[in-house]
């Protein structure tokens, strides 16, 4: 930390100062306004449609800080981590229909809670399993093992086999009331929105003290350099394998989460493209920073939003667009990674950063 | 191969033995024995290609040599692995700086103290207590010993990748004696640095060898015969593998041998200033 800007005056006498996360009281203020518009402001005035949009954005954010976390912090290219959200996803789901759960707990709601927790171990340890082989191989090679993951995971297990539980055949159908958070049924975008928020903040807590600890700079060091890391005393695969952990244990909580905003739950949810759009999510926001992480989700999830508003009224016109929407948003995908990698390949992270710092050092920027 | 001068009586804290390190069948290292005890400045010197390296890597456990043993403080450490070296007190730092770039001076060398922090996941996640008061305990450590040893104040903050090579040597060091080490591997610490910039460097040197503070016992790589000769108390020469002498700077000196190899020739190892 300790990079804020402080202003003129204003000295940190302990270094305990010098570690905490909001450093001056402008700050402060800043973060509680934010609180107070996430809590208060949107919940108030969002309509049902606007919620949904947040739900959707905050389902992007667990999922993208997985992939921010081992490819922007630790430095393993992962292209299937939509195995892990759909590990989360049937793990919750399977133990919120077909475990036999103790009356009380089922009283008080907290199978789901409990489910969440299960399916984020799971989701870990099946990341584990897959991010093993990145002891061995770096780069490009494990791009191709984790994408392993995907179709071994989704294509394969998922399709083939966890699908046929309960003779269902292709979707899990999760009829209304089975979803509940203790006195809540989770029932509507409101319900789903706060959900979503307070994990969503759980989990950007957790990583980004994760990152400013021993932990997190060790990752920091294997992304960085890995030979010099061992050489300092780190246990390179350990944390490498740790990585995969935390990662899998979030996306496990995506998935999970994301099984309250839908009436059924099949494989075609968690596709390939899913993996790559994380990826591209991070690339926009920004690779190494949770800030980024965020921004990318509002940006893609908005422009394609924006992009459905603006062909429907078209679509009167020219019908065949609403037929190729599929391909028109994974064109928009394509072009704003390319555009991004070329006019701003640090994302959208690093221009939020010079606007922050032209307003810390205005009017006198030297 | 001779061995020569007194040795001093200090305890020994690293010792290779008859180590044998083949690649194909390109012989790197064929029998080099070396014994390094404490409080010494040990230096090896040798021509381009004569194993130098080769012989660090064997030490801090990234190569594993196909024969002999290696012993530090007394122990085989033969079938440990770098890290696990590390944790017994080695650190050392490389030829061509190896930092990390991304990292600011001060993770770097937080990074550096890796193996005394003890705090798990759990308690990193939540970061309150136990976390913060140990991290906030390394940190008085880092600024008051080694950031103001190095003189590095002004540039604690920076990312690293971003700053001239001098001053990446520079937290190369920082970050490899944030380990406290008791054998310090320094393989060629002034390569690439201008004279002022090897002047600050050799005076680090002497500082945590002889401060007693620190007493850290250095292992030494270099090709500045000048330096080398001021400040080592024995030095081992090496020539394409094959060991020719340890002894003190006096004797190296005057063996017609290493001469031969490598002082002769004066025009490439003139020594700066």
């Amino acid at each position: 930390m300790s990079t804020t800007w402080l202003p003129c005056g204003q000295y940190h006498q302990s270094y305990a100062e010098d570690h905490s996360w909001w450093q001056t009281r402008f700050i402060k203020g800043k973060m509680i306004l934010l609180f107070v518009i996430l809590f208060v402001v949107i919940p108030l005035f969002a309509d049902s449609y606007g919620l949904s949009i947040c739900n959707q954005i905050g389902y992007t954010i667990l999922g993208a800080l997985g992939v921010q976390l081992l490819i922007g912090y630790c430095g393993q290219i992962t292209l299937g981590h939509a195995a892990f959200l759909a590990v989360g996803a049937y793990t919750s789901t399977l133990l919120v229909l077909e475990f036999p759960w103790p009356a009380v707990l089922v009283h008080w709601g907290l199978a789901y809670p409990i489910s969440i927790i299960a399916a984020a171990f799971v989701a870990g340890v099946w990341s584990v399993l897959f991010g093993l082989p990145s002891a061995r191989v770096k780069g490009f090679y494990l791009i191709l093992t984790t994408m392993a993951a995907q179709f071994i995971t989704v294509d394969f297990i998922l399709t083939q086999y966890v699908s046929q539980i309960g003779g269902r055949g292709q979707a899990f159908s999760l009829p209304p009331g089975t979803i509940r958070v203790g006195p809540w049924v989770i029932d509507s975008d409101l319900k789903v929105y706060f959900m979503m928020i307070v994990l969503v903040i759980l989990a950007v807590a957790v990583l980004a003290n994760l990152l400013r600890s021993k932990v997190g700079r060790a990752w920091v060091a294997i992304r960085d350099n890995d030979i010099s890391a061992e050489v300092m005393g780190i246990n390179v695969v350990k944390y490498k394998l740790l990585a995969f952990f935390v990662a899998g244990f979030i996306g496990g909580i995506a998935g999970a989460f994301w099984i309250s905003n839908l009436a059924a739950i099949s494989p075609e949810h968690f596709p390939w493209f899913w993996s790559l759009w994380l990826v591209g999510v991070i690339l926009i926001g920004g690779v190494g920073s949770i800030h980024g992480t965020i921004f990318g989700s509002i940006f893609m999830v908005v422009v394609i939003e924006a992009l459905q508003l603006a062909i429907l009224p078209l679509a009167d016109i020219y019908p065949k667009l609403l037929m190729d929407f599929l391909f028109i948003k994974e064109g928009t995908f394509g072009l704003a990674i390319c555009a991004f990698m070329i006019f701003e390949p640090n994302g959208l992270a690093y221009r939020w950063w010079q606007m922050k710092n032209y307003f810390n050092l205005w009017p006198f920027s030297y | 191969m001779a061995l020569s001068g007194e040795q001093s009586e200090a305890e020994v804290l690293l010792e290779l033995k008859d180590i044998d390190m083949r690649f194909g069948k390109v012989n790197a290292l064929a029998g080099v024995s070396l014994k390094i005890r404490k409080g010494e400045i040990h230096s090896v010197i040798g021509p381009n290609g004569a194993g130098k390296t080769v012989m660090m890597n064997c030490i801090n456990g990234l190569y594993r040599p196909q024969k002999g043993d290696v012993f530090f403080k007394g122990q085989r450490i033969n079938h440990l692995r770098p890290y696990q070296r590390a944790g017994l007190g080695m650190a050392r730092t490389f030829q061509k700086v190896e930092v990390f770039g991304g990292m600011t001076v001060l993770d770097n060398i937080r990074l550096g103290r890796h193996v005394h922090f003890k705090s798990g996941v759990l308690s990193g996640a939540w970061y309150m207590g136990k976390t913060k008061r140990e991290e906030i305990e390394h940190r008085q450590f880092i600024e008051e010993e080694i950031i103001d040893l190095l003189e590095i104040e002004q540039i604690r903050n920076k990312p690293v990748g971003m700053l001239p090579y001098g001053l990446q040597k520079r937290v190369e060091l920082g970050r490899a004696l944030a380990l406290e080490p008791d054998l310090l591997i320094l393989d060629e610490p002034l390569a690439g640095l201008n004279l002022e910039e090897v002047e600050d460097m050799a005076r680090f040197i002497l500082d945590i060898n002889e401060e007693e503070r620190w007493r850290v016992t250095c292992l030494l790589v270099e090709h500045d015969m000048g330096v080398v000769m001021d400040l080592s108390d024995r030095i081992f020469v090496l020539n394409f593998g094959n060991m020719i002498m340890d002894g003190t700077p006096e004797e190296v000196q005057n063996n017609p041998e290493v001469i031969k190899a490598y002082l002769g020739e004066e025009e490439l190892y003139a020594t700066r200033g």
